[in-house]
């Protein structure tokens, strides 16, 4: 075989691997999307978006699926919103301290190490400690009925949540032009004021980005919710919300992690799943939507 | 006003001068030390994560020693506990499905930033992107349901009585069918498929165009432009992105709990079902206490370690190419 | 100090600083002496003297990189935001020395203000880029408010271009508006200087016109200090002209002088456009 023609063979097969590879991954990404919308959406309807999922007669096989999802969506909700408060409140201070003071310092690369790794650290793990310290405080206070709560779960997804807005909190006020912090400061206004009035404002579409790159992030995460959250067949009554997320909370993805163990069952996990797929699908193509207009402008 | 007039006749406001209010250097401080306080509050989380891990399982590292490691027991009678099987479930899993998805994810970068049209290629990759964020329990489900039963009834089932049990095929091909240690590989291979292809994609589209084109003016194929001008290019970047895939494989826990089997015991072939760190903790740690707490907690910090040296190594390799 | 002697010795010998006919010195209300500027380890001004007349336009001219910028920075502290970057020597304003150490760096910035190369509108309304630095200072009425804009505006020419909408995003108009703003932005908190920094490079030519003609406006009660890169713009508007060259003050005296009579063959070459 002369050398042009094994020169061009080997690239067919390159090519014919590439083709291949993404054929794959389109293949099994489909798969996954199909049977998503085929098991899960038959359940969507207003009972399930309404009722508790303690609520669903597991037992009964042939009677009336009286429950639903309600407590879950209504729990994650809660929770990542919370959680979303305390993670912008942090990240985006923590963000601008390493944007806009930190500069190369050692301190600062120091921070930046430790927000990538708390950025990759596994969130069982977070879940995990978030845990351990709740217990040793409620065993020594003794009010162990406190261990698992919708606060507990709130913090756990806020940590999680944290790293990713500090991230992109830097990224977006670094983007801004040195000439703009000059003329707020030109005024003769303080650093912090160019910075609170002129730069987050300037950046607030890319601040909300993260946010909602980070919402999404941590509105399907199961594994941290697993030890703190825990939760519970019935919602959140918005009466009594202190009692309610001090206690055990439910969630979506909670919901799929015990619903799909019994076939009873298993079509209301396939809706959590359809619907906790489609609500971070949103928030991250509205997060992509939002950060493309501005770059624009 | 008063102050005005104080600029006016003060002449420039000096550190002494009292007319003028001393607005902003007070305030200033103040919100410094606030991003300041935020910053390191990042420290005290991670340094928290640490130390709750350490003090949960400090009774098992005490009890156990270095054997901990070692050790393949699960013994919840006895409260005899090791973690070498999860250990090995974590890292074998994860290089399997690294094994796996390294060449998908070169393979569509490629197809994206060299043959793809361009009309196609952006929304191709944004979708691509866009699954990188389904979480983790939604790719758990398909592989329980759909992926596990198709691997099984139509491959692993029919190959395992096609061979005599005894011969090398049998025994390769014997096993667990619902869940096991590949299919827990494949899934998560499909997991951080999105993520390393969007990376290699960025790398490659970093590649100056004069490079390329200057490699293509000399005659190459698309093959030989990739393998000798593209990949030593982004050589060190491609590294640390697959450390970074590395690090969710080896942290994941929903989408693998629900495909691994979780069976304390090394698998036996690829077919077998084992368990990962991640894995335990989740199944058992809500029925856990005392002993067996701590040793799933002891595990957790292993896990953490692990993880933050794969990170710290990929965050070295990517220091000059930000991701 | 004692490390730039041999430099500024042996730089007296082909390029001593021809100064000609400058201003008075009981006219001058900023000035800077022997001064030093580095970039790191880089120096980038070299012993400049610069004086400054009231209410008359200085232009400072000269090749790319020649430290006009630089001088233009230094003089209201704008670099202090860079922790790499010092000056030595001696800027006064007022009487007194702004690099001592005793002068308060936003009251120094109240009185000499700044417009930049790139307009900078912030990201808020028209209206509320006119009022941020004026807030800074001083605690107005609405009434007041809305009377020091709509001024700060007419004399920046813009007033009628914009009146129906200050509201909307300053970030909203164009090159040439946006920089008017920042002009208008600048002198609304009565600044005895204004310091331009080739305010013109990124407009088209009417909005150059446009903005040359609010600048003749505001020399009457204002102090301008305007770098340019583009010679006739100088002769155009300034009283006073600095030619610069490799961080060194090569001439300065009256526009009218420079441009015809240059004391120095760099100057010369520079103006006849022989090079730079």
């Amino acid at each position: 075989m002369n050398r042009a023609l094994r020169r061009r063979l080997a690239n067919y097969i390159f090519v014919g691997a590439c083709l291949l590879a993404t054929g794959l991954a389109v293949l099994s990404l489909t798969s996954l999307f199909i049977s998503l919308f085929w098991n899960g959406f038959s359940g969507l309807n207003m009972l399930t978006l309404t009722k508790d999922s303690g609520l669903i007669a597991a037992q009964d096989p042939n009677g009336p699926q009286l429950g639903g999802l309600y407590d879950g969506i209504v729990g994650s909700l809660v929770m990542s919103i919370l959680a979303m408060v305390a993670a912008l409140f942090i990240g985006i201070f923590a963000g601008t301290w390493l944007a806009e003071y930190a500069g190369e310092s050692h301190t600062g690369n120091i921070i930046r190490f430790l927000n990538d790794v708390l950025l990759s650290a596994p969130s069982i793990l977070v879940g995990l400690a978030v845990y351990t310290y709740i217990f040793i405080v409620m065993t020594w206070h003794n009010t162990p009925q406190y261990t698992y709560s919708g606060l507990a779960g709130a913090a756990a997804l806020a940590i999680l949540a944290l790293p990713v807005i500090v991230r992109t909190t830097e990224d977006m006020l670094l983007l801004q032009p040195a000439q703009l912090r000059e003329a707020g400061v030109a005024l003769g206004a303080s650093r912090g004021l160019v910075i609170r009035q002129i730069i987050w404002r300037a950046a607030r579409t890319g601040l909300l980005t993260g946010g909602l790159l980070a919402f999404a992030r941590i509105s399907g995460e199961t594994a941290p919710l697993l030890f703190t959250a825990f939760g519970n067949g019935q919602s959140i009554a918005l009466r009594h919300f202190i009692s309610g997320i001090a206690d055990k909370t439910s969630a979506l993805p909670l919901l799929i992690n015990s619903l799909y163990q019994s076939p009873l069952t298993v079509n209301f996990a396939w809706t959590a799943a359809l619907l906790i797929s489609l609500a971070v699908l949103a928030v991250n193509i509205l997060g992509r939507f939002l950060a493309r207009g501005s770059r624009h402008s | 006003m008063g102050s005005a007039m104080g600029s006016q006749t003060m002449g420039l406001g000096s550190v002494d001068a009292t007319a003028r209010i001393n607005r902003g250097s007070w305030g200033e401080s103040l919100f410094r030390s606030a991003c300041f306080g935020a910053a390191t509050f990042l420290l005290v989380a991670l340094g928290g994560i640490m130390l709750a891990l350490f003090v949960g399982g400090w009774p098992a590292f005490h009890k156990f020693g270095f054997g901990f490691f070692f050790s393949t027991a699960w013994d919840v009678n006895n409260d005899v506990y090791g973690a070498a099987v999860p250990i090995f479930g974590t890292i074998a899993s994860a290089l399997i499905s690294l094994m796996i998805a390294l060449p998908l994810a070169i393979g569509v970068a490629v197809f994206l930033t060299e043959f793809c049209p361009r009309v196609l290629a952006q929304p191709i990759s944004t979708v691509i992107d866009l699954l990188a964020g389904i979480p983790s329990i939604v790719y758990g489900m398909w592989g329980f349901f759909v992926f596990a039963p198709l691997i099984a009834n139509h491959i692993q089932l029919p190959l395992e009585s096609a061979f005599d049990p005894d011969s090398f095929w049998g025994k390769f091909f014997a096993g667990v069918p619902n869940g096991n240690l590949l299919i827990a590989s494949v899934v998560l291979a499909i997991m951080i498929l999105p993520y390393m292809s969007s990376v290699f994609r960025e790398l490659m589209l970093s590649v100056p165009a004069s490079v390329r084109e200057a490699a293509y003016g000399l005659g190459c194929t698309t093959f030989e432009v990739v393998r000798s001008v593209m990949l030593p290019y982004i050589r060190r970047g491609m590294i640390g992105g697959t450390m970074l895939g590395l690090g969710r494989a080896l942290g994941e826990t929903m989408a693998v709990t629900f495909v691994i089997g979780n069976a304390h015991n090394f698998p036996s072939s690829l077919f077998d079902a084992t368990s990962t760190i991640a894995s335990t903790i989740a199944n058992e740690f809500a029925e856990a206490s005392g002993m067996r707490a701590a040793a799933l907690i002891a595990m957790g910090l292993v896990l953490f370690l692990i993880t933050f040296v794969v990170l710290a190594i990929a965050r070295l390799l990517l220091r000059s190419q930000k991701f | 100090m004692t490390m730039n002697e041999p430099l500024s010795s042996a730089s007296s010998c082909d390029d001593e600083p021809q100064y000609m006919a400058p201003p008075p010195e009981e006219n001058i209300v900023l000035r800077a002496r022997k001064l030093n500027f580095y970039y790191g380890t880089s120096q980038a001004l070299h012993e400049v003297d610069l004086p400054v007349e009231k209410n008359k336009v200085t232009a400072l001219i000269g090749p790319s990189g020649c430290g006009k910028s630089t001088l233009l920075r230094a003089l209201n502290q704008i670099y202090a935001l860079y922790p790499k970057q010092r000056a030595e020597g001696e800027i006064i304003f007022d009487g007194q020395d702004v690099l001592g150490g005793k002068v308060r760096v936003d009251s120094l910035r109240e009185r000499v203000g700044m417009v930049f190369q790139k307009p900078t509108p912030f990201p808020m309304s028209i209206y509320d880029n006119v009022a941020f630095g004026v807030r800074l200072y001083h605690k107005k009425s609405k009434a007041q408010m809305d009377e020091l804009v709509e001024t700060s505006l007419k004399r920046a020419a813009l007033w009628d271009e914009v009146k129906d909408k200050l509201n909307a995003l300053g970030t909203g108009l164009s090159g040439g508006q946006q920089q008017r703003l920042c002009v208008a932005r600048g002198i609304a908190v009565e600044p005895e200087v204004l310091l331009l920094d080739e305010p013109a490079s990124a407009l088209d030519p009417i909005s150059t016109a446009k903005l040359e003609e609010t600048l003749t406006q505001l020399k009457k009660d204002i102090t301008i200090v305007i770098v340019t890169h583009n010679l006739q713009q100088a002769a155009r508007l300034s009283d006073y002209t600095g030619f610069m060259f490799l961080g060194k003050m090569i001439e300065f005296g009256p526009t009218g002088a420079l441009f015809s009579t240059p004391k120095s063959q760099r100057t010369r070459d520079y103006v006849t456009g022989r090079f730079g």
